[in-house]
């Protein structure tokens, strides 16, 4: 009997039961870790569309360019940016004189190193390639190609894809919306063929690519704990480079079995909603995934496929209610870019939000600007959330559950969680001393 | 006696159905308290681990001051 059984049946379950009747919800079964090794906690629950609504009338496809990132100059003013580049070298400069610790050559190099995979991949590029074959094809082994079931196929990319390093994986019909409707100065569309392929236009997905593979990667919270550094910084940008093999070495395995696969992580579309979709988690104030299992410590990419998978649903484990009331990331960012609305609303803070579903949405120019002004980014949203944490001690399994089924605790929680030093930013010197296992994470965290 | 010598006898008190209760629950409250205090350790939550050492401690000693005054007062009746 492992933990989550434990507290399923035994002490914990008895007392959790009783406050199981306060949620509401009649179209929501249970899931179950016994029954799917991929499956969530007991305490999370399955429903038939994600909890926040989308505008069906206004939702659509996204122009990647309009992102913070492709047009960050013309939200944040040209002249305005260049005077926050100048300011950061100089902050960097004086950092570097200083010695000052998270700051220090060897966290800077720390942090640059470990984009190193990410770096070898783009939309339709390197380890992204759409098409590239670098094992054989069943042609090639003259065989036929993979003829499982969804579900054995289901389970074959799933216990693959954690092979290949995902903390966990869903599985989604693609919402064709999620979709970037441009990118890299490109449009990306959808038509009928046998392969993806781009031209001097263009990006062709088939139509025939119907499934979307969602997967997480666990980012190390003992490097985003010391956020905003370059500590910090190593910890997302091994969690992209993570991302990075993971993506390839999936889709690489489902062309061997002789299907088409397009590998991504950022690119292409909205891992995000995607993700939410799939199951993996729920939309959280900072407007990113928090996965019940690891919070929001995680990245996210995911991988479009023709080969035909059982899919799965989305989840609800209560965080809606518990983002309504805890709001510790929106009083922890530094640019005060999150939002601290009591409810979600459809109304977007600029046109880097694409519009028409509900969320917290932030001010993603502000939030950029401060990553050019720290110097080495920022991620302190996310240690910060009481979502995030190792799971070394039964008390958090117990806090989770009680707040997925009792919201009326969620206060409670927030207090206590603030009280006892979580989310408190540590030592970025410390880091170096510390002894911490393989890309500083434990990969058994949330495998029950 | 025949077994004299031969078998180490623990006597047990009788007490009343609560205070069975309460030392219990006083148990279970150490347990719960250690099982963080080594759990937060293990995280390396520095603050978490100090204040749930502290509530653990804390437990401990007043229960075995509760417990030591109850063996006490029973000592001093029986005399």
């Amino acid at each position: 009997m492992n933990r989550r059984d434990f507290f399923k049946f035994g002490l914990g379950g008895g007392g959790l039961a009783v406050g199981g009747g306060l949620t509401s919800g009649s179209d929501k079964r249970p899931s179950s870790s016994s029954q799917n090794i991929h499956g969530h906690p007991w305490w999370v629950k399955k429903i038939r569309i994600p909890k926040l609504a989308v505008d069906e009338n206004v939702y659509s496809r996204f122009n990647a360019r309009k992102n913070v990132f492709g047009s960050f100059s013309e939200y944040y003013k040209m002249e305005n940016r260049r005077e926050l580049m100048r300011k950061s070298r100089e902050k960097r400069i004086k950092y570097y004189m200083e010695n000052r610790a998270g700051y220090r050559l060897e966290d800077r190099a720390l942090a640059d190193a470990a984009w190193v995979i990410s770096r070898l991949g783009g939309l339709n590029r390197g380890t992204r390639s759409w098409t590239s074959k670098s094992v054989p094809t069943p042609e090639e082994r003259g065989v036929e190609r993979y003829k499982g079931s969804p579900e054995e196929a289901t389970r074959l990319i799933k216990s693959a894809a954690r092979y290949f390093g995902a903390a966990t994986v869903g599985i989604a019909i693609l919402d064709r919306r999620h979709i970037h409707s441009q990118e890299r100065g490109k449009e990306i569309v959808f038509e009928l063929a046998a392969e993806p392929y781009e031209d001097e236009e263009k990006l062709v997905i088939p139509y025939k690519c119907e499934y979307a593979i969602a997967l997480s990667v666990q980012m190390s919270l003992e490097n985003l704990q010391r956020s905003p550094t370059a500590i910090s910084s190593a910890g997302s940008s091994m969690g992209y480079s993570r991302c990075e093999f993971l993506v390839a070495g999936l889709a690489e395995f489902i062309r061997g079995l002789g299907y088409v696969a397009i590998p991504s992580v950022n690119d292409l579309g909205s891992s995000v909603a995607i993700a939410v979709d799939a199951g993996l988690g729920e939309l959280g104030r900072t407007n990113r995934l928090i996965t019940p299992e690891l919070g929001p410590c995680v990245r996210l990419c995911k991988v479009i496929t023709d080969l035909p998978l059982a899919t799965d649903n989305p989840i609800d484990f209560g965080l809606l209610e518990f983002c309504k009331v805890c709001k510790r990331c929106a009083r922890a960012c530094p640019s005060n870019a999150l939002s601290f609305d009591d409810e979600p609303s459809f109304q977007v803070r600029g046109e880097w939000n694409n519009p028409g579903h509900q969320a917290w949405f932030e001010d993603a120019p502000k939030c950029l600007a401060y990553w050019q002004e720290s110097t080495s980014g920022c991620s302190t949203c996310i240690p910060v959330c009481p979502w995030s944490k190792k799971d070394k001690t039964m008390i958090h399994e117990i806090v989770k559950a009680s707040s997925a089924k009792i919201p009326a605790l969620d206060t409670f929680f927030t207090t206590m969680d603030e009280a006892f030093g979580y989310g408190r930013q540590k030592s970025a010197k410390k880091w170096w001393y510390l002894n911490l296992p393989e890309y500083g994470i434990d990969t058994t965290q949330g495998k029950g | 006696m025949v077994y004299k010598g031969k078998y180490t006898v623990f006597k047990i008190r009788s007490s009343p159905w609560s205070i069975w209760l309460l030392r219990v629950s006083w148990f279970l409250w150490l347990l719960f308290w250690a099982e963080f205090t080594i759990g937060s350790w293990k995280e390396l939550e520095q603050r978490a681990f100090i204040i749930s050492l502290i509530i653990f401690l804390v437990s401990l000693f007043l229960g075995l001051l509760l417990w030591l005054w109850g063996y006490l007062k029973f000592k001093k009746v029986k005399s």
